[in-house]
């Protein structure tokens, strides 16, 4: 997984000033191709995980019809059909309401783990520090798509688990960038200033360390929704995410593997979904850690 | 030499409180072994004298104490999907996945490294968006999508390669790198990916410094000051990032190998995973985990060798 790292910090006293230039930087970012492109591939795909749903009854992408069956991309079906003639496009618009839904919930949940443990660690240091760094390295010795899968077959595989199953496997990800930037921040003479003003740690989490170190947790977030939709993929096709009947990129790509002298288009269309929605998260992600932090070469 | 020390003792806290983590992982798995050895034959009564027999009833601490004694003795205990001892089943496995994950490091540097090249030296030319647009794909494609479309192109259509299933070398080792040729590519894609976009990068950074003008002022070939000048000083941080992915390609075996229906670790994990073998998830879980620290611990003590500049102490 990608770390990101960030800025320095603002003082309070140049928060505005330097938010307004970090919110024109970011215009100007999303302006160029690469920002444009990648902006565009997101709210495309985020209108078809919202959208979907209500466009789209779900009976539609459920409807078997065998004299249709593995039927190439005509007019009556743009993408062509399944081994049980359902319709492809409708697959893919529902596939991406639940990998969306998947991947956005998991990583709102790594960061809810993850965020606390970070900046406890970060701004306590000490023993706080040293049990939940061993934790986190614990728990980062795994790698994310194993951990996943041993939790999600743990668990039982299904729609809640496979959330709870990402969410859990990306949160030391994120823990571990959280300290870094929360013992940055720490380090800096306003926080010094707010303690020697009375302030409690509470506060001083809350009105100075959380804000200034929520660049980096977007940038991660939004490169961890495109893994997040990788590892949903990943664990759905080994049967160990969503379960079919729900359309899941993954799954359709799984049952695609017996009909591909035949009908090749049954894999190429989930799996371009699944590249254009991660390519789009990607190089928005990318784009805004460039804003974000100039210090950081995402190629390096 | 101090950070050494440090390292290691932290290695084997960490390879401790990994076996604690398994361990817990694998003990919340619904059912025991004991129902799960018994399966259909089982009734209550059976089943309870097997616990006992097998020591599920004891408390926690002394079956993780158990377990990891046995462990530290070599003895891992017997797969119930395979009926046969885990320690030979790791053997077999590990050297079947190290020979994928060692191809496909190969294929990635080989790839990359004149991708990223040629990506420097056009660069904002048409080789450099086509060297741009593949790195792309391969970071963006999961690689089993990558392995099906393999599957299709090099075997269904060309006939050139197996799409599935494992050859031991010593059996006949052309064959066994047919077999693996096709998941190490699929595996390799995405690191290939990354360090394309590394290696133009590093290129960048070096091409413009003095000591290239230097070289083109001495009358140097563009092709002399390219290869041995700028690349060997662009390549060395590239081959450490390589090394530093081990560990990640190991953690991506599971789905290559399901997908090409090669037995290696990766396949030895999901069948455990399927068919709840606890002794045989608690091993490899355990073993991937193992090796994916190691490697990150070698490839930080290699690139203090490498980097004087950087220290630890």
């Amino acid at each position: 997984m990608t770390t990101a790292q960030l800025v320095t910090p603002a003082a309070p006293s140049e928060a505005s000033r330097n938010a307004q230039r970090t919110r024109k930087r970011i215009a100007n970012a999303l302006l160029n191709t690469k920002g444009l492109i990648g902006l565009t591939l997101v709210i495309v795909f985020t209108l078809m995980a919202i959208l979907a749903p209500i466009f789209v009854p779900e009976a539609l992408s459920t409807k078997i019809d065998v004299t249709a069956r593995l039927s190439p991309p005509t007019a009556a079906h743009l993408l062509g059909t399944d081994q049980l003639g359902r319709d492809l496009l409708f697959r893919v618009l529902l596939g991406a309401h639940t990998s969306m839904i998947i991947a956005v919930v998991a990583v709102g949940l790594s960061i809810a783990l993850g965020l606390p443990l970070g900046v406890l660690s970060g701004y306590f240091k000490g023993w706080v520090d040293l049990g939940l760094s061993r934790l986190v390295d614990t728990l980062l010795s795994f790698p994310a798509i194993l951990l996943a899968l041993a939790i999600s077959a743990v668990l039982g595989p299904n729609l809640r688990n496979t959330v709870l199953a990402i969410g859990i496997a990306f949160a030391p990800y994120l823990a571990r960038i959280v300290r870094g930037e929360t013992l940055k921040v720490t380090s800096l003479p306003y926080i010094e200033a707010a303690r020697s003003q009375g302030a409690s740690d509470m506060r001083i989490i809350r009105k100075y360390v959380l804000p200034n170190i929520m660049a980096p947790v977007i940038v991660q977030a939004t490169i961890s929704i495109a893994f997040a939709i990788l590892a949903e993929a990943g664990l759905s096709f080994l049967g160990l995410g969503t379960q079919p009947p729900t359309p899941s990129w993954g799954l359709m790509i799984q049952a695609s593997r017996d009909y591909l002298d035949v009908a090749p288009w049954t894999a190429l269309v989930p799996g371009l979904a699944v590249a254009l929605a991660v390519l789009g998260l990607n190089m928005l992600g990318d784009v805004l850690r460039d804003v974000l932090d100039p210090t950081f070469n995402s190629d390096r | 030499m101090r950070y050494l020390l440090n390292r290691i003792a932290l290695l084997a806290l960490t390879l401790l409180l990994i076996s604690i983590v398994t361990f817990i992982l694998t003990n919340i798995l619904p059912g025991n072994v004991a129902t799960m050895i018994m399966g259909t034959r089982g009734n209550p009564v059976s089943i309870a004298a097997l616990e006992q027999e097998l020591g599920l009833n004891d408390p926690l601490v002394v079956q993780y104490g158990r377990w990891i004694g046995g462990m530290l003795q070599g003895d891992w205990g017997t797969s119930l999907r395979f009926k046969e001892p885990i320690g030979s089943l790791l053997g077999q496995k590990m050297a079947a996945s190290g020979m994928i994950v060692v191809l496909s490091l190969i294929i990635a540097i080989l790839s990359a490294i004149p991708l990223g090249v040629i990506a420097a030296v056009k660069q904002n030319r048409w080789p450099d968006t086509v060297s741009s647009g593949v790195a792309l794909a391969g970071i963006s494609l999961p690689d089993f999508f990558w392995g099906i479309v393999l599957i299709l192109l090099f075997s269904r259509t060309l006939g050139w390669l197996p799409s599935s299933g494992f050859v031991s070398p010593a059996d006949d080792f052309w064959l066994s790198i047919k077999h693996a040729l096709l998941p190490a590519i699929a595996l390799g894609l995405s690191l290939m990916a990354h360090l394309a976009r590394m290696t133009r990068s590093a290129m960048l950074e070096v091409m413009s410094q003095d000591f290239i003008r230097v070289c083109r002022a001495k009358g140097l070939s563009e092709g002399s000051v390219i290869l041995r000048h700028a690349l060997q000083n662009a390549i060395a941080p590239v081959v450490t990032v390589a090394g530093l992915q081990l560990g990640y390609l190991f953690g991506s075996i599971i789905v290559v190998e399901s997908l090409f229906n090669y037995t290696g670790m990766g396949w030895l994990t999901y069948q455990g995973l399927l068919n709840r073998d606890v002794p045989l998830i608690q091993a490899t879980v355990f073993i991937i985990a193992a090796v994916f620290m190691l490697s990150n611990l070698i490839v930080d003590l290699i690139y203090t060798v490498l980097d004087p500049r950087i220290s630890f102490d």
